[in-house]
């Protein structure tokens, strides 16, 4: 399989961070080409290209910005670079690899929509990773990347960098928007979505950090050339995370549609000696667990992962050793939500807390053994009823895991 | 009252003009403010209400909500150890339990313990499982052996 090196392109290059280096290798060139098209051609190129969302729903990005109404002229872009789904650390290798690409993709995703002011929102434990963001941006200002009549164009852009302060609500789109409202990080109701009311009442676009740095590559190459890369309905290449008992933990870029157990063995290296396999978390923490045997006929795409009933999620592929306990990992799984949960919703809040004190007693032997029964009802009843999708991100592993390591669980509970 | 440095009222300025609303620039004012004193308590809010325009309840809610920001002061040096599933897989319950052992040799010496522990959701750096941060310093592949001395270096 051919290599492709869109995100990674940086790898391996010396000082890659800075805007000298960037400019070195081709940067801000597409931004140049853009400003010779109209925002309305970048949108349908993007559309054409069959890039979807990055951060794990997998939403057509060109289609997203079509929704924009036409109208509205004060219109915002948001970078969610919330990137906190467990065992995601994919979006943070952008910003040690090559900050200014995400810049160059959000200028020109910028004037595509039409929005003049746009901020990056980054966790705040990313303390490293954010002073390279904020460097980037002030080399881009210097440069006239940034700020009044960019490269000639007329177009006016503003980027600032906006940092939240540790909930994992967050990163959803519209947690976000309220997060940089200054207010508490509560998902909206959504209709209306942001792209017709969002930050502020206003038009607003969310974008992924992965999202937002391949689109200067489309620009320069072309909606066909990024679909020629992948599979039919997902096209391009994604960033994937692994972590877990394999010899090369870290992130690796491959074409969408490659296989799982080719990743695990040629990128990451296989497992670490005398280390057997138990499953495999394909798509962050959210993503329902895969056994063995579907670990080996499952490719990384968005409809192979559909079929297997788990999804690509964010690309966080996460390896669980033969020695793992799923007692346990359900509980550490539930205590996650139990957590993050913003509580606004009775299903959510309640239901990862039953959840996770129903873990709690399996764990001190005091449970029955219909406990996992009830459960995975309960967990049922979180699916489809809440603002956003924590609810369901909580249900849905857990039911996973119920249904395919019943019999450990219920092991855990006979040995007292 | 608690009274802000004029370093500090100045950056609270200029975040107040830096968003669309004011109300925006309650989150990066409160890091400020939790930089400088190392937590946040009532005083800085009506402080912030008083001098700033920012109404009590909105900053509140913000406080209160996020679990970046502290109500109460802290010891010297935080330990924020992972325990989501990648760095659960790795390790954490061993290392944490390590952890324990190190601050619980400060009572037996008498000591002032200036360490405190406390298990997070992810921080964002799986492959290098299990992760942790002492205040602002991130390290990885903590393991049992090597996480005591990392600890030293702080309290020497």
């Amino acid at each position: 399989m051919a290599e492709h090196k869109i995100l990674t392109e940086f790898e391996g290059i010396k000082d890659s961070r800075s805007l000298k280096t960037y400019l070195k290798h081709g940067g801000y060139q597409a931004l140049a080409k853009a400003f010779q098209k109209k925002p309305e051609e970048i949108v349908a190129l993007v559309k054409e290209s069959g890039l979807r969302g990055r951060g794990g729903a997998g939403f057509p990005t060109g289609l997203k910005w079509s929704f924009i109404p036409a109208h509205i002229k004060e219109r915002y872009l948001l970078c969610n670079n919330d990137e906190g789904e467990p065992g995601t650390f994919k979006d943070r290798y952008i910003l040690e690899l090559s900050p200014h690409m995400l810049i160059e993709g959000m200028i020109i995703s910028a004037f595509a929509i039409g929005a003049h002011k746009a901020y990056i929102y980054t966790r705040c434990e990313f303390y490293e990773e954010i002073k390279w963001m904020n460097e980037a941006i002030d080399e881009a200002y210097k440069a006239g990347y940034l700020g009044k009549n960019i490269l000639g164009s007329g177009f006016d852009f503003d980027l600032d960098h906006y940092i939240g302060a540790g909930a994992y609500i967050c990163g959803e789109e519209t947690g976000l928007i309220s997060s940089l409202e200054g207010k508490k990080g509560q998902p909206k109701v959504k209709p209306p979505f942001p792209a017709v009311a969002g930050y502020l009442g206003k038009p607003t676009i969310v974008n992924n950090t992965e999202t937002l740095a391949v689109v200067p590559w489309i620009v320069n190459h072309g909606a066909s050339a990024y679909k020629a890369i992948g599979t039919e309905k997902s096209a391009g290449t994604k960033l994937f995370c692994i972590s877990g008992p394999v010899k090369k933990p870290g992130v690796y870029e491959v074409p969408l549609g490659y296989p799982l157990k080719d990743f695990i063995e040629k990128e990451a290296g296989g497992l670490r000696d005398g280390v057997e396999l138990k499953g495999v978390i394909p798509g962050g923490l959210s993503a329902p667990v895969l056994l063995p045997e579907e670990v080996e006929k499952v490719t990384l795409d968005y409809e192979s992962m559909a079929s297997f009933k788990s999804m690509l999620g964010s690309g966080a592929i996460i390896v669980i050793p033969k020695t793992q306990c799923m007692v346990e990992l359900l509980k550490v799984t539930l205590d996650f939500y139990h957590h993050e949960s913003c509580g606004q919703c009775t299903p959510c809040r309640e239901g990862t807390g039953w959840l996770a004190n129903i873990m709690k007693t399996v764990m001190q032997a005091k449970a029955k053994e219909d406990c996992y029964d009830k459960m995975y009802e309960v967990a049922s009843h979180m699916e489809g009823r809440t603002i956003c999708a924590l609810s369901d991100a909580a249900a849905m592993p857990t039911k996973a895991i119920i249904t395919k390591f019943k019999s450990e669980l219920l092991n855990y509970l006979r040995r007292g | 009252m608690m009274i802000f440095s004029e370093a500090l009222k100045e950056k609270i300025r200029s975040y107040l003009e830096r968003y669309e609303t004011k109300r925006s620039a309650i989150l990066p004012v409160l890091h400020e403010i939790q930089k400088e004193f190392t937590y946040i308590d009532d005083e800085h809010i009506l402080t912030l209400e008083k001098d700033f325009g920012l109404n009590r309840v909105h900053v509140r809610e913000v406080v209160t909500f996020y679990s970046a920001y502290l109500t109460e002061k802290p010891k010297k040096f935080r330990i924020l150890f992972c325990d989501s599933v990648s760095c659960h897989i790795e390790g954490t319950q061993k290392v944490m339990a390590k952890i324990e052992d190190f601050m619980s040799s400060y009572k037996k010496k008498e000591k002032e313990l200036p360490f405190s522990l406390e298990g997070v959701p992810c921080l964002g750096v799986c492959g290098g499982a299990p992760a942790m941060f002492v205040n602002e310093d991130r390290y990885l592949n903590v393991s049992c052996d090597n996480v005591e001395a990392i600890l030293k270096k702080y309290d020497h």
